[in-house]
């Protein structure tokens, strides 16, 4: 197993979101987190890169035991984190903010290397690569944002709702990418209130709901999973 | 190609900036022709050294969201510095006479007070910012412009303490006759001090535009949780970030000791002067404290010329309200989203 979470109790100040939540990645998966507002997705994604200290359970990465260590060292561990509000440098250009996802590679070599690796990957970015990242389009930050996040050449891509505040074209376009990605062999996380494509690419998924794993199992026997209807697709 | 270019000069010049510097420059050329080119000397020694102080200011303003109002003491601290380690060289030299050594000792000086400087800023973030955001970050812009506050009673007593309330200066650093030029006469200080202005605010430019660390700086004053995401590690930065605009006003402590001895309340002055450049150029643009830094030196300049010595606190003071007025944001915007709202 690539990311191992047992029992995971997390939450803000005196607020407990997480109860008791387990799940699991081997390498080269592509596993999703689905369940309504509130329930927990994010907060799962945040506990585990760092940035969210979890009151209880244990979250292994590669064996090592990774829970309550700050976001910076999680990320020296080889987890990117793309967050819902995207945390881009705003007053950075394009190519600025791609060199400081890449910020911890000292190998000039090797960065250069993972800037053509995305620019490849999104040759929209390559074009704005001067161009301040805070007057970009929304989907060109969201490209950016999942670019910045492969500059450290990561293990484990955690993705949080990147559908969110996107035109349905765009959307298409960024589910796309992550496939490429997935082709290539990554480990992606992905959590999505999208629920029908999300399913709909993925391997595996889990419900959270209120804090909890709800239900586990493979994308396409949740897709026809009665709850599942009922909850989400209102069938 | 050509009238994009020159489209875009005349829309960056209806710009507040470029109003602003473009109604400086001609104010300084009108001014010089008027009274003479010393006016521009006074201005560029003045605004140099005001760049500095407001640079730092507005750097841990920008990155550590901290209203920094110790700063001024950190100029003291950088004054006395210099005058602990020049006097007793001074001393020296009058016994031994060697003009390599008179012209290195200032130097020296000036370094020590930098490095100085730096050591205390990093302890002061050490002992105290870092201690209070590993515990809380409620409140933290009125917490921290409390604990500045305290700091800058601590400093300023404990000088009183330690050193006394007499005025511990020096008559200059480098002694000869004053360079000519046209037919205007500049102290070898003002012309030193000048060039090691200019010299320090271009690496602190270039550390803070090229190298990995002065990228990894100004990313954590743009968004803290993007940076903690690409595995920049923060307490390190916040406190190099303090250390850094504590050198940048000690060492301009230690360059100015030929005009501001050094006493438990001479912060005062720099520490109102580099406020007002950061609230008029907008709360933690860095860049934009060096332009201010300039600007503000010439109203004062042009102020004491016209109008009276004492008023060069009053005539930049008005403008700053009217530009406030017109321009909450100050004249080049502002980088960060409100130092209030992180």
């Amino acid at each position: 197993m690539l990311l191992e979470v047992t029992n995971l109790d997390s939450g803000y100040g005196f607020l407990q979101i997480l109860r008791s939540v387990s799940l699991s990645i081997d390498e080269g998966e592509y596993v999703c987190i689905v369940g309504p507002n509130g329930a927990g997705k994010s907060t799962t994604l945040k506990s585990i890169a760092g940035l969210v200290t979890p009151s209880n359970g244990e979250i292994l990465f590669k064996g090592e035991p990774i829970g309550g260590l700050p976001g910076n060292k999680v990320a020296r561990k080889g987890i990117s984190y793309i967050s819902e509000s995207l945390n881009l440098f705003t007053n950075m250009s394009v190519q600025e903010n791609l060199y400081m996802g890449a910020y911890t590679i000292k190998d000039r070599k090797l960065q250069n290397d993972q800037l053509e690796f995305v620019y490849e990957l999104f040759p929209r970015l390559e074009e704005r690569k001067n161009q301040l990242a805070g007057t970009m389009s929304g989907g060109e930050r969201k490209m950016l944002a999942i670019a910045r996040g492969l500059m450290s050449n990561p293990t484990l891509l955690l993705v949080d709702e990147p559908s969110f505040g996107l035109a349905p074209q765009l959307t298409e376009n960024v589910f796309a990418s992550l496939d490429i990605l997935k082709q290539g062999g990554m480990t992606i996380l992905l959590v999505e209130q999208n629920i029908h494509k999300t399913l709909a690419v993925t391997d595996r998924g889990y419900v959270l709901e209120n804090g909890k794993i709800e239900i586990e199992g493979k994308s396409s026997d949740l897709a026809d999973d009665p709850h599942v209807k009922k909850v989400f697709l209102g069938v | 190609m050509l009238q994009t270019l020159l489209k875009g000069v005349f829309e960056w010049l209806k710009s507040a900036a470029g109003i602003t510097i473009l109604s400086s420059i001609v104010l300084a050329i009108v001014v010089a022709m008027n009274r003479g080119p010393f006016i521009l000397v006074n201005v560029v020694v003045m605004g140099g050294i005001m760049a500095l102080i407001a640079m730092g200011l507005a750097m841990v303003l920008g990155v550590m969201n901290v209203a920094q109002f110790a700063h001024g003491e950190y100029f003291m601290v950088g004054s006395l510095i210099a005058y602990l380690i020049f006097t007793p060289m001074a001393e020296y030299l009058n016994q031994n006479p060697s003009p390599v050594l008179a012209f290195l000792a200032p130097l020296l000086t000036i370094f020590c007070a930098l490095i100085g400087g730096g050591l205390a800023g990093a302890i002061t973030e050490r002992l105290i910012f870092r201690e209070l955001r590993k515990r809380s970050k409620e409140n933290w812009v009125m917490n921290t412009f409390l604990l500045t506050v305290g700091i800058s009673v601590i400093l300023i007593n404990g000088h009183q303490l330690l050193f006394g309330t007499d005025f511990k200066g020096i008559v200059r650093y480098w002694s000869g006759p004053p360079f000519s030029f046209y037919d205007m006469f500049m102290s070898r200080d003002r012309v030193y001090t000048m060039a090691l202005a200019i010299i320090i605010v271009v690496c602190f430019w270039l550390f803070m535009s090229y190298t990995r660390t002065g990228r990894a700086i100004r990313a954590v004053s743009q968004d803290e949780i993007g940076a903690l995401m690409v595995g920049i590690n923060l307490d390190g930065i916040m406190t190099l970030t303090m250390a850094i605009g504590c050198a940048l006003a000690a060492v301009s402590g230690g360059c100015l000791l030929y005009m501001y001895p050094s006493y438990p309340t001479v912060g005062l002055e720099p520490l109102y002067l580099a406020w007002i450049i950061v609230i008029l150029v907008g709360l933690g643009n860095i860049m934009g404290a060096f332009v201010g830094g300039f600007v503000v030196a010439l109203l004062k300049v042009v102020t004491v010329e016209y109008v009276g010595a004492g008023w060069d606190f009053v005539v930049p003071i008005a403008i700053i309200i009217i530009v406030l007025i017109f321009k909450p944001s100050g004249i080049f915007g502002t980088e960060v989203r409100g130092a209030l709202d992180k």
